[in-house]
């Protein structure tokens, strides 16, 4: 499986947890929306709008990958480094989303948000512009699962293959977010968090695929094309 | 399962699930596992920090249209420059993936490159266009003032990398730097958004006391109700209050007694019984009853209002550290130009054009001194509008730095530490009837001014004595009254003293001739004591107790828990005061007259440090203004007392030492996030001068500093949403600076 491919059902799946957080805001750009068609569409421009985002900073972190593989000796095996360290990030997220590992996340009363108002004003917007540019706004959230996967972008060490994998992440999540905007409906918490858990065991896999590659790489030679166990499982039965 | 929700948070709406995990506020999902203990005050928690600031998103208030405008610029640069930056970092892909070995790059790859060149020049053009106007209108309206300002010394390095870009795009060679000038825009009007934003929330958060006055009251005119805009009441009309609403004026009760709600002006979190004849202010919720309210004062000049203009004028004196920053910023500007051009000159003979520019746009980036300009006044405005929303005004941001250092703390008594309304806890007659003697008190006492006379006269009333007329009455300045009584059998024409026993001395009102038991015990206790007496003879002494105000010995105690040493100046008797002395455990100066209380605090200034004086800032004024912070209690109406540099609205105690805390982090707070702007400039002019540091990393440097600073000075404020849930805090022993 490409990277890529990966990232877009790891965002499938990690919708459910997404409905949680950037559902409300879904919701918002939909309400008011004169008919179901125009909804839709507001939700696809606000979706463009956070696959943007989210695809900009992954080709961000491919280049970075990149310059600090060209920037370090190729002795340090950075490349695999950077695997395992994408992959436990990935784990630590799946493991927090279900349950096992304490979210640690002191909150306390929302305290002073200067961007907010912003973020509302954007919301508001009634044009299309103002809606892509509330989708990019979206994009910039603080969100752990969003983190966890620009660590795997970083680890293409491609901007291409950076941002093309973010892309990914962003149109896999895009479907459910879409479907709840425009349809104005929000699962049960129940099944919310069912999904919840099914996506964090998904993201737990990703992260353990991360890992193993890693750990391949630096067992591997320093030299050549590193490909996946699978494949090459593969390859040589072939 | 599957329902339609509104656009709200969806938790609300879903009831609450026994699980052992606590809840997101937000999302509803789990949010960790719950503590060992229940937390004390229920915060609402959250499960990620994006569920957190998603939650404060939404319940954001709205933005006014213009600045609406500014944000749809800034977002449509925002994804300018995104593209930007992705078209260059491909640009260096190329350059870092070309093959050493090939002689020239292919035509097809060259003319991806002019391509993606042409692309960069392009996308820029928005951002330049939509940012660099509005700092151009400021950098040339400063130069007309013939001052210098990082604006334009910021635009002139983002126009000489335009330039040189757009001559590598036209020249087909060479490096751009397109990313840079847009990362750069951006950067600098987010930082300045941040700053504006965070200015107006303190602005803001004052006005948010003005809206508690309510826009219409129910006014009673020539026995008709009638609903006016409360605009338009004047003194002396008569305005309805019903249980929940909030008192539109500041006003007499005539009728009704009900719980009054007095948080939000003086920060007591317990609701007071109001009776007809107390004072009640505009703002206060009545919280159970129905009163008819005689109005004193229009709302506009009422003590909220009044308190709402006195903090907004304290924040136009600057204080030492305000100075101190202002000083700093007007020599950098022309320090950080030369060390600009001196980067340039140094590094383009060295290595060419392009690093001397960008070393050089580097150093004025780094050295912006934008966090410097907002570490003080930010965190000094929101500490005077937390102390605001308490009833606390200072008069200006210098008495809270003062505040913070303070090491003693010196209390008047009478009206500070105690209630200032003594009653008459007993008395005893001696050689003529008791119900003259108390009769001829009672008609002296309505005569004097002093507290003791005052509390003489109710306890008559509540007796339902006899008062007698006295005739040709004097006053004798410091010691008591005296006057003619002709109306009763006893000496009709001996003058009659009513005052304190020094007064009978001078009188030669011996004790001896007809004083009884009773007597002699009253005037040997160490409580005051009045005595009355004619015709040679003391005839009757009135004992008088004084309450010390609820957590008198909490205040004290705090007080010495945060390192102040607390005092208590009195002009009381010495030993009274060592009463006291011992009751509350502090040390007393008694019998002071008020200038030997000015020599005091300069004793106290002199042995221990600078000295905090509370008091009433009417008796003890001289003193309030000599020592180095004066604080005045009981205010009220009057909002800010001339002798006083803090005043408090309200009588509670618990607001000095908390008011003393609240300096000492405020002051913290400052000092700490000038340290981290100085520190933050130099260290990265030290790499921006060597030309080690990218103006794009510059840039982001500065506006996380602005964003960190503003966050810190702005934390405050957050902490408030917890407090207003209990009373006054204990405060933790924060350490002098």
């Amino acid at each position: 499986m490409t990277d890529a491919a990966l990232a877009f059902v790891g965002g499938l799946a990690g919708s459910a947890h997404c409905a949680g957080m950037c559902g409300a805001f879904v919701l918002a750009v939909g309400a008011g929306a004169p008919s179901w068609r125009a909804n839709v569409a507001r939700q696809t421009v606000y979706a463009l709008g956070r696959i943007f985002t989210y695809a900009a900073a992954g080709g961000l972190a491919g280049y970075f990958g990149l310059s600090i593989e060209r920037s370090m000796p190729a002795a340090a095996r950075v490349q695999a480094w950077l695997a395992v360290m994408a992959g436990a990030l990935l784990v630590v997220q799946g493991l927090r989303a279900a349950g096992i590992l304490p979210s640690g996340w002191k909150g306390n009363a929302a305290g002073p948000c200067l961007t907010a108002a912003a973020m509302r004003a954007f919301l508001g917007q009634r044009s299309m512009g103002g809606l892509f540019l509330a989708g990019v706004f979206n994009g910039f959230v603080p969100c752990g699962l969003v983190y966890a996967y620009l660590a795997l972008a970083m680890t293409t060490q491609d901007l291409g293959g950076g941002l093309a994998l973010m892309a990914a992440f962003g149109l896999g999540t895009a479907p459910a977010m879409v479907a709840i905007g425009a349809t104005g409906a929000l699962l049960g918490l129940a099944a919310r968090r069912r999904l919840t858990a099914f996506a964090a065991w998904c993201v737990i896999l990703t992260g353990a695929i991360a890992i193993g590659r890693g750990l391949a790489y630096m067992r591997g030679p320093v030299e050549g094309q590193p490909v996946c166990p699978g494949c090459e499982a593969a390859a040589s039965l072939s | 399962m599957i329902g339609p929700l509104a656009f709200a948070t969806p938790a609300d709406t879903l009831p609450a699930a026994p699980s052992v995990a606590n809840r997101c506020a937000f999302c509803g999902l789990p949010a960790g596992r719950r503590s060992k203990q229940a937390p004390a005050i229920a915060a609402p928690v959250y499960c990620c920090l994006g569920c957190r600031v998603a939650a404060t998103f939404c319940s954001a208030g709205d933005v006014p249209g213009e600045a609406r405008r500014l944000l749809t610029r800034l977002g449509l640069a925002i994804f300018c420059t995104m593209n930007v930056t992705m078209l260059t970092m491909a640009l260096w892909t190329n350059d870092i993936y070309a093959d050493p070995f090939a002689a020239s790059p292919s035509d097809f790859e060259r003319l991806l490159g002019e391509l993606t060149r042409y692309a960069c020049l392009v996308l820029s053009l928005p951002v330049v266009m939509l940012l660099a106007p509005p700092m151009g209108q400021q950098a040339w309206s400063a130069l007309r003032q013939g001052r210098l300002t990082a604006d334009l010394l910021l635009l002139a390095g983002v126009a000489a990398a335009c330039a040189y870009s757009v001559a590598s795009v036209v020249r087909g060679s060479g490096h751009v730097y397109f990313e840079v000038a847009c990362v750069v825009l951006v950067a600098v009007t987010l930082g300045r958004w941040l700053t504006a934003v965070a200015r107006q929330r303190t602005a803001q958060a004052l006005e948010a006391l003005e809206r508690l006055l309510p826009e219409m009251a129910r006014v009673v005119r020539q026995g008709c109700e009638a609903v006016l805009p409360a605009r338009e009441l004047a003194p002396g009309d008569i305005v309805r209050i019903v249980a929940g609403e909030r008192i539109a004026a500041d006003g007499r009760i005539l009728t009704g007694s009900a719980a009054v709600d007095e948080h939000a002006l003086t920060g007591e979190s317990v609701p007071t019984v109001k009776q007809p004849g107390d004072l009640v202010f505009g703002g206060a919720l009545n919280v159970d009853g129905l009163l008819c309210v005689s109005v004193l004062s229009p709302p506009q000049g009422g003590a909220l209002a009044r308190l709402v203009e006195a903090v907004r004028e304290a924040r136009l004196v600057k204080g030492g550290s305000q100075r101190l920053a202002d000083r700093a910023a007007a020599w950098l500007l022309p320090l950080v130009a030369a060390l600009a051009m001196g980067a340039l000159a140094w590094h383009v003979p060295r290595s060419g054009w392009e690093e001397g520019l960008l070393a050089a746009l580097a150093v004025v980036l780094i050295a912006c001194p934008c966090a410097l300009g907002l570490a003080t006044p930010l965190a000094l405005w929101s500490a005077m509008n937390l102390a605001a929303r308490r009833g606390i005004v200072f008069s200006n941001a210098e008495a809270l730095e003062r505040l913070a250092k303070v090491r003693v703390a010196a209390f008047d008594k009478t009206g500070t530490l105690t209630t200032g309304q003594p009653r008459v806890a007993d008395w005893a007659a001696a050689g003529s009837p008791a119900e003259i003697v108390l009769a001829r008190a009672a008609g002296l006492a309505t005569r004097s001014n002093h507290v003791f006379s005052a509390a003489l006269s109710s306890f008559a009333r509540d007796l339902y004595a006899r008062v007698a007329e006295p005739q040709g009455v004097r006053t004798w300045p410091g010691l008591g009254v005296s006057g003619v009584f002709t109306d009763d059998g006893d000496q009709p024409f001996a003058e009659t003293f009513l005052g304190s026993p020094r007064l009978m001395h001078q009188r030669r009102l011996a004790r001896s001739t007809v004083s009884n038991d009773e007597v002699e015990r009253l005037l040997a206790s160490p409580a005051p004591v009045t005595c009355i007496g004619w015709d040679g003879a003391v005839r009757g002494a009135f004992e008088f107790s004084e309450e010390l105000r609820p957590y008198a010995d909490r205040t004290l105690r705090q007080c010495r828990e945060l390192g102040l040493r607390p005092c208590v100046l009195t002009g009381d008797r010495e030993a009274h005061a060592r009463r006291l002395a011992s009751q509350l455990g502090v040390d007393v100066e008694a019998e002071l007259l008020p200038d030997e209380k000015v020599a005091a605090i300069a004793r106290l200034q002199r042995d221990h440090g600078p000295t905090l004086m509370v008091g009433d800032g009417i008796n003890d004024a001289p003193a309030l203004a000599a020592a180095d912070v004066g604080m005045a209690l009981g205010c009220g109406a009057d909002v800010s007392r001339e002798s006083a540099d803090i005043c408090l609205l309200g009588n509670d105690l618990a607001a000095v030492p908390w008011t003393v805390a609240l300096a000492r982090k405020t002051v913290r707070t400052v000092r700490f996030n000038l340290f981290w702007a100085f520190a933050y400039n130099l260290a990265g002019m030290g790499l921006a001068i060597t030309g080690k540091l990218n103006p794009v990393w510059a840039a982001l440097a500065m506006v996380a500093s602005s964003a960190f600073v503003v966050g810190n000075s702005l934390r405050a404020e957050a902490e408030t949403q917890l407090e207003n849930l209990g009373p006054w805090p204990e405060v933790n022993g924060a350490t002098p600076p």
